[in-house]
C-alpha cells in the first residue's frame, strides 16, 4: 500500500496553511490579520504549483483511499485557483473583522474537504470529506451574525445534517449489499446486489453529494444561502464545493457502480433534467441578483449534471464535466465579483453600469453571455462538449432538454444584460479589488474559451 | 526600339493626362520633346525594321514589327505629330491637349506596327477612344459632345466588324496573325475580310460612314490636322493595304473596295465642292482622298496607296493647321468671310497655296503623283472605274481651287493685324515644302527602295491628262461666275438625317417599345408578385398570424406560470423542505428500481 504523503502534497500545503494562519491569528493584533490572508494565500498558490507539477506524474492510489487522477488534477487546480480568488474577493469586506484570520481559516478548510472529495475512493472518506467540507461553510454562512446570515445559516446547516444523515445511511446500505466502501470492492460486489436495495443505497448516497452539489433535491439551500450570507461567502459555497461534489459524483458513477446498476444513467438524467429546469423558471421573475444568480447556479449544476449522467458510457462525459466544471468556477465567480464590487443587490442598481465604469460592465456581460454559453467563453466550449457527451451516451431526450433550457435561460440573463446599456441614472463607485478579481476571471473565462484546444489537449 | 517607339507616347500622354493642370505650363515643352524623340525613334525604326515577338494573350502569338509600309507609315504619325504638336504649343494649349494628342498618336503607332490583330485592336480602340476625346475637346459646350457621340458611335459600331474578323480569323486559320489572315480556311476568309473592310470604311469615313468626319470638325484645328491626316482615317485605308493579300485572296472583296473607294471620291468630292465652310470642306475633301487610297489599296496598288496616304497627310494637315491660325486670327472659318486672308497672312496664304494646288492635283506638286498612280491601277482593273476615279480627280481640283480663290480674292480692309507666332510659322513651312515634293514617292524606285510591296507603274499619257484636266479646273473655277452647291451635296449627302431615319430612330423605336414591354409585361409581374405579398401578409396577418401570435403568447404565459410554479417550494420554511425532499427522494428510488429493474 502507497502511504507516501508527498503524493497528497496538495492538500497538505493547504492544511499546513490553514493551521500557521489559526496559529498566527492568535497571536496577531486586529488590525494586522491580514497577514493570515498572506499566509493562506501562499498556501494555496504553493497548493497550485504542486498540484500543477503532480498533473505531469503518472496514475496513482495513496492510503488504498485517495486517487491521483486527471479528476483530482482538475479537482485540485480548479478548487486551488477558486479559492484564491474568493480570498481576494473576501479580504476586503472582513478587513479589521474580530475574527478575520477565521473567516480565511474556514474557507480553506473548506476548499481541503472539496478537493478530498474530488480524490477519494472509499464511501466513508467520502462522508468525511463531505462534512469537512460542509461545517467550515454552515460557519461561513452565518459570519456576519446578522439576522438574514444566522437563518441562512441554520437553513443551510439543517439540510446538511439531514441529506448528510441520509448520505450515512446509503453508505450502509451499500457496505451490506457490497460487502465493502472501496470502489474496487463495490464494483465487485454490487453486481450480484440485489437492485432494488442498490437502487435505495445510490439514491441516498447521492442525497449528501447533491446537497453540496445544490441540485434536486438538494438545492432548497441554495437561494436562501446566497442572498443572506455575506456575497464572498454565498461564491465560495456555490463555487468551490460544487467542484469537489461533481468530482465525486462522477468519481463514484464510473469506477464504483457495476455499468446499470441503480439505474444510474436515467436516475441522473432525470435529476439534470428537473434541476436545469426548475434553476431555469425559478430564475425567470427574481429581482434580486443574488437570488438569480443562485438559481442560475441551479440550473448550470443541472447541466453539469449530464456528462455526470453519461460517466461510464463515452469517454467524452470526464472531459466534458471536467472542462465544464472549472469554466463554471470562473464566470461564477467573476458574475460573483461584479455583485461585490457593485455592492447593490437590486437588478436596478445595475442600469447603465457599462456608462458608469465599462470595465466592470463588460465583465459583466462576459461573464453572464458565458452562463448562456456565447462563443468564444469557456462555458461554450464546456456546454459543446456537455451535448456532445449526452448524444454520444444514446441520451438525445437530455441534450433537448438541456438546449430547450438553454434558451429559456437567455430570457433572464438578457434582463440582467440589457439594462447595463441603458443611460444610468444614479452613480456607482465599485469597490476596487473586486472589479479586478471580476476583470481576471472574465478575461480568463474567454483565455480558457479560446484557447479551449490547448486546455483539451492533456 | 519597337517597344519604345510604341510606349513612349502612350506612356508620355497618360503622365501629363494624369498630372492635369499642373502640368500646363511643361506641356507643350514636354509635348515637343517627346514627339522629337518619337520621329527619332521612328526614322531609326523605318532604317533597321525592328521586331518584337510576344504573345499579349497567351498561347496566341504576335507582336509589333516594322517592315516597308509600317516603317513610312511611323515616320508620317511622327513627322505629322512633330509639326502639329509644335504648332500647338505657339497657341498654347494644355495639358490635357498635349496628354491626348500624344496617346492618340501612340494608339496610331500601335495601330501601323501591331502583327497581330489583338494589338491592332487595342490601338484600334485606344484611338476611337481619344478621338472622342479630342473632338469634344470643348466639353463645357454642348455641340462638340454631340459631334463627339456621334463620331465615336458611328466608328465603334463599324469597329465592331474588326472584332467578328478576329474571331473569324481564330475559326478560319487558328491564329491573329495578320499575315496569316489570306489563308483562311474558306468560309471564314470571306467573313474575315467582310469584317475588316467594314471596320476600315468606318474608321476612314468611307461611304456610308462619312458624315461623322463631318462631325469631328466640332474639335479644335490642330486635332482636325492630326485626325484628317496621319491618324484616326489613315487607320481604315492602312489597314486595307496591309490586308491587301487577305483582298486579293477572297476576289470579291477588292473590287468592292476599289468601287467603295471611287464613288467616295466622286460622291464627296462634290460635296466637298458644295460646302461654305472652310473646315467642312477639308472634311469632305479627306473623305475623297482617302476614297484614293482606298481605291488604291482594292485595285492592288499598295505603293500607290501608300505614297498618297503619306502626301495627303503632309497636304491635310497643312491645310487644317492653315484653316485653323486664319480661325484664330480672324475668327471665322466661312468662306465668303475669308476673302482676302491670304493676302493678310502671307506666309499662311503661300503655304495654303502650296497645299491647295497639291490637293488639286497641279503638276509637278505631290498630289498629282501619288493619285495618278493609283488611277493608272483603277485603269488597269477597269475602265469604269477609271472613269469615276478621273471624274473624282477633277473635282478635287474644283473644290481645291474653290477653297484656294476664296482665301486669295481681294483685299482686307477690317481689323487689326494679329500677329501670328513665330513658332507656328516653321511647321506650315516645313509642310508646305512636303506638299510639294512628296510626289517623289510615286516614282518609280522609290517605292522599291521603300520596301513597300507591289509594283509601281507611272502611266506618261495618263499622268498629262491628268495635269492638263486639273489646270484646266482650276482655271475654269477661277473665271466661273457661280459654283453649282446643290442641297444634297451641301449636307453630305443626307447621310446623317439618313443614318438617323434609317437606324437611331428604328432602334429607338424598338428600345420604347422593348421598354413598354418591360414596363407593361416584365415589371407588371415583378409588381404583382409586389402586389401579392402585402396580400398574402394581410391574410396571413388576419388568419394565421392571430393563431401563432397566440401561441407565443401562450408559451410566455405558460412559462411565467411555471416559473411562479417554480419558486413555490422555496417557502423559506424548513420543514417544508424537509418534507419534500424527503418526497423527492422516495420518488427518486422509484425511478432508479424501475430504470435498473
Amino acid at each position: 500500500m502507497n502511504e507516501n504523503p508527498a503524493d497528497v502534497a496538495p492538500e497538505l500545503c493547504v492544511l499546513i496553511a490553514a493551521v500557521l494562519g489559526l496559529v498566527n491569528g492568535l497571536f496577531l493584533p486586529r488590525t494586522r490579520q491580514w497577514r493570515v490572508a498572506l499566509v493562506c494565500a501562499a498556501g494555496l498558490v504553493a497548493g497550485l504549483v504542486v498540484a500543477a507539477v503532480d498533473a505531469t506524474r503518472p496514475d496513482l492510489v495513496v492510503f488504498d483511499a485517495f486517487v491521483v487522477d486527471p479528476i483530482t488534477h482538475v479537482t485540485r487546480i480548479t478548487v486551488l485557483g477558486a479559492t484564491l480568488l474568493v480570498l481576494a474577493l473576501a479580504a476586503g469586506p472582513v478587513r479589521d473583522h474580530p475574527r478575520e484570520s477565521e473567516h480565511y481559516v474556514l474557507i480553506l478548510l473548506s476548499a481541503l474537504g472539496a478537493m478530498a472529495l474530488g480524490a477519494s475512493s472509499d464511501l466513508l472518506v467520502v462522508v468525511a470529506a463531505y462534512l469537512l467540507a460542509s461545517i467550515p461553510a454552515y460557519a461561513l454562512a452565518g459570519f456576519g451574525k446578522d439576522a438574514h446570515g444566522t437563518e441562512a445559516a441554520l437553513k443551510y446547516y439543517l439540510m446538511g445534517a439531514f441529506l448528510g444523515v441520509v448520505m450515512l445511511a446509503g453508505v450502509t446500505l451499500l457496505y451490506g449489499v457490497g460487502r465493502g466502501t472501496a470502489y474496487g470492492t463495490l464494483r465487485a460486489g454490487l453486481a450480484g446486489a440485489p437492485s432494488a436495495a442498490v437502487s435505495a443505497g445510490v439514491v441516498a448516497l447521492l442525497a449528501g453529494l447533491l446537497f453540496k452539489a445544490g441540485t434536486v433535491p438538494g438545492q432548497f439551500w441554495v437561494p436562501d444561502v446566497t442572498e443572506g450570507a455575506p456575497p464572498a461567502v454565498a461564491a465560495f459555497v456555490t463555487t468551490v464545493p460544487k467542484i469537489g461534489a461533481f468530482a465525486a459524483l462522477l468519481r463514484f458513477g464510473s469506477e464504483a457502480l457495476p455499468p446499470g446498476a441503480g439505474g444510474w444513467p436515467a436516475l441522473v438524467a432525470v435529476i439534470a433534467a428537473a434541476t436545469m429546469t426548475l434553476g431555469n423558471l425559478a430564475a425567470f421573475g427574481q429581482d434580486n441578483v443574488r437570488r438569480l444568480l443562485a438559481y442560475s447556479t441551479v440550473s448550470q449544476a443541472g447541466y453539469l449534471l449530464v456528462p455526470v449522467a453519461m460517466a461510464g458510457r463515452t469517454d467524452l462525459a470526464r472531459t466534458a464535466l471536467l472542462f465544464y466544471v472549472a469554466a463554471y468556477a470562473v464566470t461564477n465567480l467573476g458574475a460573483f465579483a461584479v455583485v461585490l464590487a457593485a455592492g447593490r443587490d437590486d437588478l436596478a442598481a445595475y442600469t447603465g453600469l457599462l456608462r458608469t465604469s465599462p470595465l466592470l460592465g463588460l465583465s459583466l456581460v462576459v461573464c453572464l453571455l458565458g452562463f448562456v454559453g456565447t462563443p468564444p467563453t469557456a462555458v461554450f466550449v464546456g456546454k459543446v462538449l456537455m451535448f456532445g457527451a449526452a448524444l454520444d451516451g444514446r441520451y438525445a431526450w437530455l441534450a433537448a432538454v438541456a438546449a430547450l433550457n438553454t434558451v429559456a435561460s437567455v430570457f433572464y440573463y438578457l434582463r440582467w444584460i440589457v439594462p447595463l446599456f441603458r443611460r444610468p441614472d444614479g452613480a456607482l463607485r465599485p469597490a476596487r479589488a473586486a472589479s479586478a478579481v471580476a476583470v481576471a476571471a472574465a478575461v480568463f473565462s474567454v483565455a480558457l474559451g479560446v484557447g479551449a484546444g490547448v486546455a483539451l489537449t492533456p | 526600339m519597337i517597344v519604345a517607339l510604341a510606349v513612349t507616347p502612350p506612356a508620355a500622354g497618360a503622365l501629363l493626362l494624369l498630372t492635369g493642370r499642373r502640368a500646363d505650363r511643361a506641356a507643350p515643352a514636354a509635348g515637343v520633346l517627346v514627339a522629337t524623340a518619337v520621329l527619332a525613334l521612328a526614322v531609326a525604326a523605318a532604317v533597321t525594321c525592328p521586331v518584337a515577338r510576344f504573345a499579349v494573350l497567351p498561347g496566341w502569338p504576335g507582336g509589333l514589327a516594322v517592315d516597308g509600309l509600317s516603317g513610312v507609315l511611323v515616320v508620317t504619325v511622327a513627322s505629322v505629330l512633330l509639326a502639329i504638336l509644335v504648332f500647338a504649343a505657339a497657341y498654347g494649349y494644355g495639358a490635357r491637349f498635349f496628354g491626348l494628342m500624344l496617346l492618340f498618336a501612340g494608339a496610331m503607332l500601335v495601330t501601323v506596327t501591331a502583327s497581330d490583330l489583338v494589338l491592332l485592336l487595342m490601338g484600334w480602340e485606344v484611338m476611337g477612344a481619344m478621338s472622342y476625346a479630342l473632338i469634344g475637346y470643348e466639353w463645357r459646350e454642348a455641340e462638340p459632345v454631340r459631334s463627339a457621340d456621334v463620331a465615336f458611335l458611328t466608328t465603334r459600331a463599324a469597329d465592331l466588324g474588326l472584332y467578328a474578323a478576329a474571331g473569324f480569323a481564330v475559326a478560319g486559320s487558328h491564329s491573329l496573325a495578320l499575315s496569316a489572315l489570306g489563308g483562311a480556311a474558306e468560309p471564314w476568309r470571306d467573313l474575315a475580310a467582310a469584317g475588316a473592310v467594314l471596320a476600315a470604311l468606318g474608321k476612314s469615313a468611307q461611304l456610308p460612314f462619312s458624315f461623322w468626319l463631318s462631325r469631328a470638325m466640332a474639335g479644335p484645328s490642330p486635332v482636325s490636322a492630326l485626325l484628317h491626316s496621319a491618324t484616326m482615317v489613315a487607320a481604315g485605308a492602312y489597314l486595307l493595304l496591309r490586308l491587301h493579300p487577305l483582298l486579293a485572296a477572297t476576289g470579291w472583296a477588292g473590287t468592292f473596295v476599289a468601287w467603295a473607294g471611287a464613288v467616295t471620291a466622286l460622291l464627296l468630292g462634290a460635296v466637298a465642292l458644295a460646302q461654305r465652310d472652310l473646315k467642312q470642306l477639308l472634311a469632305a475633301s479627306t473623305c475623297a482622298q482617302i476614297g484614293f487610297m482606298v481605291l488604291g489599296a482594292g485595285a492592288g496598288s499598295v505603293p500607290g496607296g501608300t505614297a498618297q496616304l503619306v502626301a495627303h497627310a503632309a497636304v491635310k494637315s497643312l491645310l487644317f493647321l492653315c484653316a485653323g491660325a486664319w480661325l484664330t486670327a480672324l475668327g471665322t472659318k466661312q468662306l465668303d468671310e475669308l476673302h482676302g486672308a491670304a493676302r493678310r497672312y502671307r506666309l499662311v496664304g503661300a503655304a495654303f497655296g502650296a497645299g491647295a494646288l497639291s490637293l488639286a492635283g497641279l503638276p509637278p506638286l505631290a498630289l498629282w503623283v501619288t493619285k495618278d498612280e493609283v488611277l493608272t491601277a483603277a485603269a488597269e482593273r477597269s475602265p469604269a472605274l477609271f472613269a469615276v476615279g478621273l471624274a473624282a480627280s477633277v473635282l478635287s481640283a474644283a473644290y481645291a481651287a474653290k477653297a484656294l480663290f476664296a482665301v486669295w480674292r481681294g483685299t482686307r480692309t477690317d481689323g487689326a493685324r494679329v500677329p501670328m507666332p513665330m513658332l507656328a510659322r516653321l511647321p506650315l513651312v516645313i509642310l508646305a515644302a512636303a506638299a510639294c515634293v512628296l510626289g517623289v514617292l510615286g516614282l518609280p524606285g522609290v517605292a522599291d527602295a521603300l520596301d513597300i510591296p507591289g509594283e509601281t507603274r507611272v502611266n506618261g499619257p495618263e499622268l498629262a491628262v491628268s495635269g492638263v484636266l486639273a489646270a484646266v479646273t482650276i482655271l475654269a473655277v477661277r473665271f466661273a461666275r457661280t459654283i453649282p452647291a446643290p442641297a444634297w451635296a451641301a449636307d453630305w449627302l443626307f447621310l446623317e438625317r439618313a443614318a438617323r431615319a434609317g437606324i437611331v430612330r428604328p432602334a429607338f423605336a424598338l428600345a420604347r417599345a422593348l421598354a413598354r414591354f418591360d414596363d407593361r409585361f416584365v415589371d407588371g409581374a415583378v409588381r404583382a408578385v409586389a402586389r401579392s405579398g402585402p396580400w398574402a401578409a394581410g391574410l396571413a396577418g388576419r388568419g394565421a398570424e392571430l393563431r401563432l401570435d397566440g401561441l407565443v403568447t401562450g408559451v410566455g404565459r405558460g412559462a411565467r406560470r411555471l416559473a411562479a410554479l417554480a419558486r413555490r417550494p422555496q417557502t423559506g420554511l424548513v420543514h417544508t423542505y424537509y418534507a419534500q425532499a424527503a418526497v423527492l427522494l422516495a420518488v427518486l428510488v422509484a425511478v432508479a428500481v424501475l430504470a435498473g429493474w
